[in-house]
């Protein structure tokens, strides 16, 4: 499967895409990292992810907005929210817009890892 | 007294952040040094991390921190880009998440914006209240504070 992470902090898309690349999850390759939703939007059109991390306070165009973006691109899209806005009505906001799954920053390479995997099951 | 009261729980709602983003991330507790109002401006440090909020609540959140501890806090993530970019990235993410965690206890009707990264331990100015509060900690021996200069909406 196809990743794309999307996050405005260098730190944490380095950070998602050593646990991926170095923690060994099967099946799931890097193919492109974004610093907004607009970027995202251009990315997926051109390499397709199957999987996609989505922080949603993020400049240009917010994650929640990114999300519908990206859904009407492929619906069978799944999108794991990473994002510093833990609350539950966040969470559930997202999970209405069609993201499959939710982690709060801050996040263990573990939590991400099993967040990342229960995602990829669900498609 | 409600104004008091509002003091407190804000300290102890960042408090906890604070506490909750290190041992997550670098498995170590910081020493919470000190919590109080400040009745000045604030001493700061290097890199600075500003988070502005809107809806119920108006202010700013500052994560201010030294070079040394955010390269420790990068290099624990295996991050092997120590440059002055990627240590201002560094506090702009601490701040978002701060920030972005008091929403468990301030509600869904908070805002906050994406953060600005500013370079420079000029004195951090209170531009919402008279006395900010203020957080300071330490880990791993170096320090570090947390400015939360908010109010309520009427």
């Amino acid at each position: 499967m196809r990743l794309l992470i999307v996050d405005d902090s260098n730190m944490i898309r380095s950070r998602i895409s050593r646990v991926v690349q170095q923690g060994g999850i099967a099946d799931l390759s890097l193919v492109g990292m974004a610093r907004n939703g607009a970027e995202a939007v251009r990315i997926a059109r051109a390499s397709q992810p199957d999987v996609v991390t989505m922080d949603l306070t993020m400049p240009e165009m917010d994650g929640v907005e990114c999300i519908e973006h990206l859904l009407r691109l492929n619906p069978k899209l799944n999108i794991l929210v990473v994002s510093a806005l833990s609350d539950k009505s966040t969470a559930i906001a997202a999970l209405k817009k069609g993201a499959r799954g939710f982690v709060g920053k801050p996040f263990s390479d573990d939590e991400l890892k099993m967040a990342l995997l229960d995602v990829m099951e669900a498609r | 007294m409600a104004d008091n009261s509002l003091h407190e729980a804000e300290l102890k709602l960042f408090v906890e952040s604070v506490r909750n983003y290190f041992k997550t991330t670098t498995h170590q507790e910081p020493q919470i040094t000190s919590a109080y109002l400040a009745t000045g401006d604030v001493e700061g440090h290097d890199f600075n991390g500003v988070v502005t909020f809107s809806g119920s609540y108006k202010g700013h959140v500052t994560v201010s921190m030294p070079p040394q501890l955010l390269r420790e806090l990068l290099l624990l993530q295996k991050e092997n880009d120590l440059s002055e970019g990627n240590l201002l990235d560094a506090v702009g993410e601490i701040a978002n998440t701060l920030a972005g965690n008091a929403r468990q206890g301030l509600g869904a009707g908070l805002d906050i914006s994406v953060p600005a990264k500013l370079r420079g331990h000029a004195g951090l100015r209170a531009r919402v209240r008279k006395h900010p509060c203020v957080i300071t900690l330490r880990w791993n021996h170096q320090p570090a504070l947390v400015v939360v200069d908010m109010e309520r909406r009427a």
